[in-house]
């Protein structure tokens, strides 16, 4: 079995007052394996923050199922959800999320102080994470200290810390200008490498290129993917743009 | 664009952003209400009459200015923390293509409707319930209070002005701020990032150590004269304490405790302690302030419920009978034995029945103590000086004692028995004149007549033989002269009905008229009752438990209205940083502890320390009652308690609302 197993999975939107229903997704199924670098794309409203939302346990799906290394996502109680997200997933979201409260460090060392981890594991664990991301030297400034760029790299950090199974990343680099953007991409790339698995919503071409798979996803289905295979990431990108032309022109790919 | 577009677009912002924009204008409803209210009890004519009124009057006029400017402050806050919530509304008008001139029309039609609605419903039930408080007071205390419900227009006008004025000056603040800002700026003006807080270690020791001193002359302080300079010296040191404290010594705690990686590093500390870091360099100054008027609001509840409880104890010991005659003869031609006589014939004749009579004579002499000698002589003594050695000696003859103790004690010479009322006299020698006693016993009791009971000055009582008693009345009368009077007192208790009292009462002032004028004037006698001087009393403390009740509710409510506002507005700002505590893995049992705590230390520290200030201030809130004679200290502790646990149940009953309402804020 596959490391993420996604199968059928379905999601209808009830509007509050009963009556009309939406369908977010009807039948999304992929896998991916251990230390896969996925990027998902599709226009708004195609389904992919739903999608997201079900992987990160945020919400639960109507029918079908997420395995994660194994474990069902389903079948783990209401109660245990937030530690199974604690423990397992890690988060990069588009607009950082860091508390402004904390300084980097504190904001990196939430997930394990909630995880009740000593503190000695805790510094044990940040050193190696912030020498990689570049931000050993700004840990002690806050948020609104520093800049964008370096705030989505503390972000990763606190994904990362955790030591998680996936990295769910929400258009990481939505926020960022273009060199920001590109470093932060080459450094999901380099975490990649190192084996971690990720799996990234984008609207960017560009963000997607470094991924090694790309889904793309229409109205609720998985409509297309592309392999990197050997390509480079020009290639990737040329592949992607053509990918992207042809289903806003509705044109067939299969 | 057309008159009532403006008006439409005010109103539909004001409803559109109703979750702030309602308690904003509670809040300046019960301002203005709450400055309408004191300012007209200022102005209460019934307050003139009441005994004290004039300095209460003055005291509460003093109270208006500190009201309005606190309503200044604090509508300026509250407002500019809408404005922070609603610069992202201006920023969309601005783009969508309003110009700032538009919007300062907008917000000054809105600033024009909060004005009227706030002056207007705050007036309106300012005066309503002015009136009710006066029909419950009056309930309450009894009738006989002189303060009486009126209206104002003289009022009204300055509450309407004053406010006016508040208004128009956070109106000229809002529309600067949207003057000075770009349209981006004001897009993003919700989401500014806090700084954090500077630790200053200095002022917070400066902070405990005014604490400490207040503290320390508060507990320390046994002399009554002394207290009421000390008071005041030991208040003002304890608020200035209490402000830096709050505002320097929070932060310096929070950040030692933050330091301290193992406590720190805790699912519980870590939020709590960063989150209390922000909040306090924002709520610091608001805390203080509840603090401050808490501690008031006991100590004023406390001190005037126990006045008036203890309104008989307090007759009981400045009467200590029911009818008491001071009288002085000069020339001891037998004026005092003919008064008491026609009294006694009275009381026979009409058939009133007397108990615990009691009869003795004492000289009493103001003086200033110079180590074992005391300095009699008006001029000399040094009046600008420390008020501590100033001493009453009462000096009263051996066999007068022992007839009305009971006891039998024996004199020789110059020796003389000692009692202290307050500091105990622990010389073996005492003099005064040219004569000296030596101490010989000390008595644990004195069955002394209520004006000396009251005294605040510390006062010898000497017991003296009979002949020594003669030698210092005339050496007395010959250095003093009328103020060196021999004074004989006579009183007795009676269980005579209110009527036969009053009718007792108005007789024994006639003989003492009569008496006077057989002697040609050259007399001098007064009589009180206790039955007389009731109404006086009642006057006097219902007036201040009136007062005390109306202040206490009405600050009672302002702390409330702060306490409330500041959590809600929190809410706003902690909603973020709760959902980004969730999506980091934080569960929902987690957010609702680390709520509670976070809220139950913002409620409850200003009432933990309103707490201990008042405890320090016991001693010496003590000492001064008992200078108006409320020595009933048992009582005083229960008022002071009763007092504390009122307060302390509409506090949880506050805080259990608002933490809801905070709770469904930030969970949402």
């Amino acid at each position: 079995m596959a490391f993420l197993e996604v199968s059928c999975l379905k999601k209808i939107y009830t509007t509050r007052f009963g009556g009309s229903q939406v369908q977010a997704l009807s039948n999304v199924s992929f896998s991916a394996e251990e230390g896969e670098y996925v990027a998902i794309m599709g226009e708004s409203g195609s389904g992919k923050t739903t999608l997201l939302n079900i992987l990160a346990a945020l919400d639960r799906p109507t029918g079908g199922r997420v395995i994660l290394d194994g474990m069902d996502l389903g079948q783990i109680k209401d109660k245990e959800i937030t530690m199974f997200r604690r423990e397992h997933l890690g988060f990069v979201f588009q607009d950082f999320n860091l508390l402004d409260t904390f300084n980097l460090r504190d904001n990196i060392f939430l997930p394990l102080v909630l995880g009740r981890k000593s503190v000695q594991e805790m510094t044990d664990s940040l050193l190696p994470i912030a020498q990689k991301l570049g931000i050993r030297d700004i840990l002690d400034k806050y948020p609104y200290e520093v800049s964008g760029g370096q705030k989505q790299r503390a972000a990763v950090a606190r994904a990362l810390i955790t030591n998680p199974k996936l990295i769910l990343a929400d258009e990481p680099t939505g926020a960022l200008d273009s060199k920001a953007a590109n470093d932060l991409l080459t450094l999901l790339g380099e975490i990649n490498r190192d084996g971690q698995t990720i799996l990234m919503v984008t609207h960017s071409a560009r963000a997607a290129s470094r991924a090694g798979r790309v889904l793309f996803i229409k109205d609720g289905e998985v409509y297309h993917q592309i392999y990197r295979g050997n390509s480079t990431n020009e290639q990737m990108y040329q592949k992607i743009s053509d990918t992207l032309t042809l289903l806003a022109t509705g044109g067939d790919v299969r | 664009m057309k008159h009532g577009f403006y008006t439409r677009l005010a109103v539909t912002n004001i409803r559109k952003n109703r979750r702030t924009y309602i308690p904003y204008i509670l809040t300046c409803i019960l301002t203005v209400m709450i400055y309408y209210m004191v300012k007209s009890l200022s102005v209460n004519p019934g307050l003139g009459e009441m005994y004290g009124g004039g300095s209460a009057a003055v005291t509460l006029n003093l109270g208006t200015y500190v009201i309005a400017l606190f309503a200044f402050i604090f509508l300026f806050y509250t407002n500019s923390f809408l404005m922070k919530r609603r610069k992202k509304e201006f920023g969309v008008f601005n783009i969508l293509g309003m110009e700032k001139r538009h919007l300062a029309r907008v917000i000054l039609t809105e600033t024009i409707l909060v004005t009227i609605l706030s002056i207007g419903l705050g007036l309106g039930l300012g005066i309503l319930f002015d009136k009710a408080m006066f029909l419950l007071m009056c309930k309450v205390v009894g009738a006989e209070i002189s303060l009486g419900f009126f209206v104002s227009d003289r009022v009204i006008l300055s509450t309407v002005r004053l406010f006016c004025m508040i208004f128009l000056v956070i109106y000229l603040k809002s529309i600067y701020t949207v003057q000075i800002s770009k349209p981006i700026e004001l897009l993003r003006g919700g989401s500014e990032g806090e700084r954090e807080p500077k630790t200053k270690g200095f002022l917070a020791l400066l902070g405990a150590a005014f604490l400490g001193t207040g503290y320390g002359l508060a507990v320390t302080i046994k002399n009554p004269i002394a207290s009421m300079g000390i008071f005041f010296v030991a208040v003002i040191l304890v608020v200035i304490g209490t402000y830096l404290l709050f505002t320097t010594g929070s932060i310096v705690i929070l950040k030692l405790l933050r330091k301290n990686r193992n406590f720190y590093y805790q699912p519980g500390h870590f939020i709590s302690v960063s989150g209390m870091l922000y909040r306090m360099k924002q709520n610091a100054v608001g805390l203080a302030n509840i603090c401050i008027l808490s501690t008031m609001v006991l100590v004023m509840l406390s001190s005037t419920t126990s006045l008036m409880f203890g309104m008989e104890d307090m007759l009981k010991v400045r009467y200590s009978r029911d009818f008491e005659v001071y009288s002085k003869e000069p020339d001891a031609t037998g004026q005092n034995d003919k008064i008491f006589r026609k009294i006694e014939e009275f009381c026979e004749t009409e058939s009133i029945p007397v108990e615990n009579k009691i009869r003795y004579a004492s000289l009493l002499l103001v003086a200033e103590e110079k180590g074992d000698w005391f300095e009699t002589d008006g001029k000399k003594i040094d009046v600008t000086g420390s008020a501590s050695e100033f001493r009453s000696l009462v000096f009263v003859p051996l066999s007068d004692y022992n007839t009305e103790s009971g006891e039998r004690r024996t004199l020789a010479g110059n020796e003389a028995l000692l009692f202290s009322n307050y500091e105990a006299y622990e010389k073996p020698k005492l003099g005064v004149f040219d004569r000296e006693y030596q101490i010989t016993g000390y008595l644990k009791e004195f069955f002394g007549e209520g004006v000396s009971n009251t005294n605040i000055v510390t006062s010898y009582y000497l017991i003296v033989t009979d002949e020594e008693f003669e030698k210092l009345k005339e050496i007395s009368e010959r250095e003093l002269g009328e103020a060196g009077m021999v004074q004989t007192y006579y009183a007795f208790d009676t269980s005579a009905s209110g009527e036969e009292q009053e009718m007792l009462e108005e007789r024994i002032l006639d003989i003492i008229v009569e008496v006077g004028a057989e002697y040609e004037g050259n007399f001098n006698g007064y009589m009180e009752s206790r039955a007389g001087n009731r109404r006086e009393f009642m006057g006097i403390y219902g007036g201040l438990f009136f007062l005390g009740l109306f202040l206490g509710t009405l600050f009672i409510m302002a702390t409330v209205l702060i306490i409330y506002y500041k959590q809600i507005s929190e809410g706003y700002e902690d909603r973020e940083r709760f959902e980004i505590m969730q999506k980091v893995g934080m569960t929902q049992d987690e957010v609702k502890g680390t709520i509670r705590s976070q809220v139950l230390t913002v409620f409850f520290l200003p009432i933990a320390v309103a707490g201990m200030h008042i405890m320090a201030a016991f001693p010496l809130i003590r000492l001064l009652l008992a200078i108006i004679g409320m020595v009933n200290v048992k009582l005083y502790l229960l008022c002071t308690l009763g007092a504390f646990l009122m307060f302390a149940v509409l506090y949880v009953i506050i805080y259990s609302l608002t933490a809801r309402t905070y709770y469904k804020i930030v969970r949402r």
